[in-house]
C-alpha cells in the first residue's frame, strides 16, 4: 500500500524530471540542478533515483556532470559548486562500430577523437592545438587534421582558448569514461 | 634549455636582471600553455634570482616585473603540484607513449577503443504547443513572396548613374579643386594646432555653418586621416585630430575603417 502511494506521488514528478532531462531548452542538453529543484521539488534526488531505475532497463542512465576544474583531472572532481552541476541522460552501455556508423559517425572521426582525447588526457587535459593537429596529421593528413580539430571543437568534445591551447570539452566530460579510455588505450594491441 | 646559473659579473647589471626576470616569466608562461613540463623550471633558482635583484630595483616598473615573476613562479609551483597528483592517479599515461601508440594503431582499432568508453548523451528536439502556435501566427501574417518583392521594387531609389570628371570637379570631390580644398583644410588644422600642440576636437573642427558643409568637411578630413596628413585618436568619448609633420601621402597600410555618423543636429 505504501509502495503504491509512493509510486503515485512520484509519477507526476517523474514525468516532469524526464521532460527536463530529455528535451533541450538551451544550448546544452540536460537540466541544471537548480532547475530540477525548482520544477521537481526538494526531493528531486529521490525522483532521479527512481527515474534512473526505470531508465536502466532501457540501457540508459542519469549522469551528474560537474563543471570541471581542468587542472585537477587526477584528483576527484566532486568538489565543484552544486549550482554548476548538470544532469543528463546518457547511454549506460556502449555502442558497436556499426551502431556508431548508423548514428552518423565516421570511423575516421571516431579514431581522431579517440587519439585527441587520449593525448590530451596524457597531457593533463591541455595541449597546444598544433600538437593535436600534428598527431592527427600523422594519420589523416594535414587538411583532414585541421577539419577534424574544428569538428571536435564545434561538437563540444574539445575546447580552445585564445592562446590556442586545447582542452577537454563539456561533451567529453559528460560522455566519456576517461579512465576506461586510458586503460583500453594502454591495453590495446597494435 | 634548463635555466642554469650565470656568471656573477653578468648578473650585476640592472639590465641583465630585467632580462633574466623576463626570461623566467616567458618560460613560466610557456609552461602554463603546456609547451613544457612544469618541472622544466627550477623554481628555487628562480626565487634566488628574484632575491638577488630585489635590492637593485629602482623604478615602479621593476617592482611590477618582480611581482609578476613571483606570480608566474607560483603558477608553475601549482602546476608541478597538479602534475604530481596526476601522475599518482589512474589517468596517468606518458604523452610520448600515447603518441606512439596512436601512430601505430589502425583507425578501426582506435575507434573501437573509443567506443568502449563512450556513453553518448540522449536528447530530443521538440515542438511545443506554444512554438507551433507562434509559427502559425507568423505564417498567417506572412505576405506572399510576390507581394514582398513588389514592395521592395517600389521602395527602390534612383538607379545608380554615371558622372563625368567635370561634374565631380564641380562638386569639389575631384581634380584640382579637391586637392586645393584638402590643402586648405590641412593648413587650417595645422594653424589651429599651432604652438599649443594640443589635439583639436574632431567635432569642433568639422562643424560648418550648414549640415552640408559639416558633411563636406568630414569627408575631406577622412582623406587627411587616410593619407597620413592627420591622426584621428579617440580619447574617452572624444575624438581628436592631430596634424602630422611629415605626411606619407600614401594610404596607411593595415588601417581600419572607422565610420563616424554625422547627426543632423551637429
Amino acid at each position: 500500500m505504501e509502495t503504491a502511494e509512493t509510486k503515485s506521488f512520484y509519477s507526476d514528478k517523474l514525468k516532469r524530471a524526464m521532460h527536463l532531462l530529455l528535451f533541450r531548452r538551451g544550448k546544452m542538453p540536460g537540466a541544471r540542478e537548480w532547475e530540477l529543484k525548482e520544477k521537481v521539488g526538494k526531493n528531486y534526488q529521490q525522483v532521479l533515483d527512481q527515474l534512473n531505475q526505470l531508465l536502466s532497463e532501457l540501457d540508459l542512465e542519469i549522469k551528474k556532470v560537474n563543471e570541471p576544474r581542468s587542472e585537477e583531472m587526477g584528483s576527484d572532481a566532486g568538489h565543484a559548486s552544486l549550482e554548476e552541476a548538470r544532469y543528463l541522460v546518457a547511454l549506460k552501455g556502449t555502442l558497436g562500430l556499426k551502431e556508431a556508423k548508423m548514428i552518423g559517425w565516421r570511423i575516421d572521426n571516431l579514431a581522431g577523437l579517440s587519439a585527441s582525447i587520449s593525448y590530451l588526457v596524457s597531457k593533463q587535459g591541455k595541449a597546444p592545438r598544433e600538437e593535436i593537429e600534428k598527431l592527427l596529421a600523422h594519420k589523416f593528413g594535414r587538411w583532414k587534421a585541421v577539419t577534424l580539430a574544428d569538428i571536435f571543437l564545434r561538437t563540444g568534445y574539445l575546447e580552445e582558448d585564445d592562446a590556442g591551447v586545447m582542452s577537454l570539452g563539456w561533451r567529453t566530460r559528460s560522455e566519456i569514461d576517461l579512465r576506461a579510455l586510458m586503460t583500453k588505450m594502454a591495453e590495446a594491441k597494435v | 634549455m634548463k635555466l642554469t646559473e650565470k656568471p656573477k659579473s653578468q648578473r650585476t647589471t640592472l639590465a641583465a636582471g630585467r632580462k633574466e626576470l623576463q626570461e623566467i616569466v616567458e618560460t613560466c608562461e610557456a609552461i602554463s600553455e603546456r609547451k613544457f613540463n612544469p618541472f622544466f623550471m627550477d623554481v628555487k633558482f628562480g626565487v634566488e634570482t628574484l632575491r638577488q635583484y630585489f635590492p637593485h630595483w629602482e623604478t615602479f616598473k621593476d617592482h611590477c616585473l618582480d611581482a609578476h615573476t613571483i606570480n608566474r613562479l607560483s603558477e608553475v609551483v601549482r602546476l608541478q603540484n597538479t602534475q604530481l597528483k596526476f601522475q599518482s592517479s589512474a589517468l596517468y599515461a606518458d604523452p610520448d607513449f600515447v603518441k606512439r601508440k596512436v601512430e601505430r594503431m589502425s583507425e578501426k582499432r582506435l575507434a573501437e577503443v573509443f567506443l568502449q568508453s563512450w556513453h553518448p548523451i540522449t536528447e530530443l528536439e521538440q515542438l511545443t504547443n506554444s512554438t507551433v502556435s507562434d509559427a502559425l501566427d507568423y505564417w498567417n501574417l506572412l505576405t506572399p513572396i510576390a507581394d514582398r518583392w513588389k514592395k521592395r521594387e517600389s521602395s527602390r531609389g534612383k538607379d545608380p548613374g554615371t558622372a563625368d570628371s567635370e561634374t565631380l570637379t564641380g562638386l569639389g570631390i575631384h581634380g584640382k579643386e579637391f586637392g586645393k580644398q584638402l590643402t586648405e583644410l590641412w593648413n587650417e588644422l595645422r594653424q589651429l594646432y599651432g604652438d599649443r600642440k594640443v589635439p583639436i576636437d574632431y567635432w569642433s573642427f568639422v562643424k560648418g555653418a550648414t549640415y552640408n558643409e559639416t558633411v563636406q568637411r568630414a569627408y575631406y578630413v577622412s582623406f587627411l586621416v587616410t593619407y597620413g596628413y592627420a591622426k584621428l585618436q579617440p580619447e574617452g568619448e572624444q575624438l581628436t585630430l592631430t596634424p602630422t609633420d611629415q605626411p606619407s601621402e600614401k594610404a596607411v597600410s593595415g588601417a581600419v575603417s572607422f565610420p563616424i555618423p554625422i547627426p543632423r543636429e551637429s
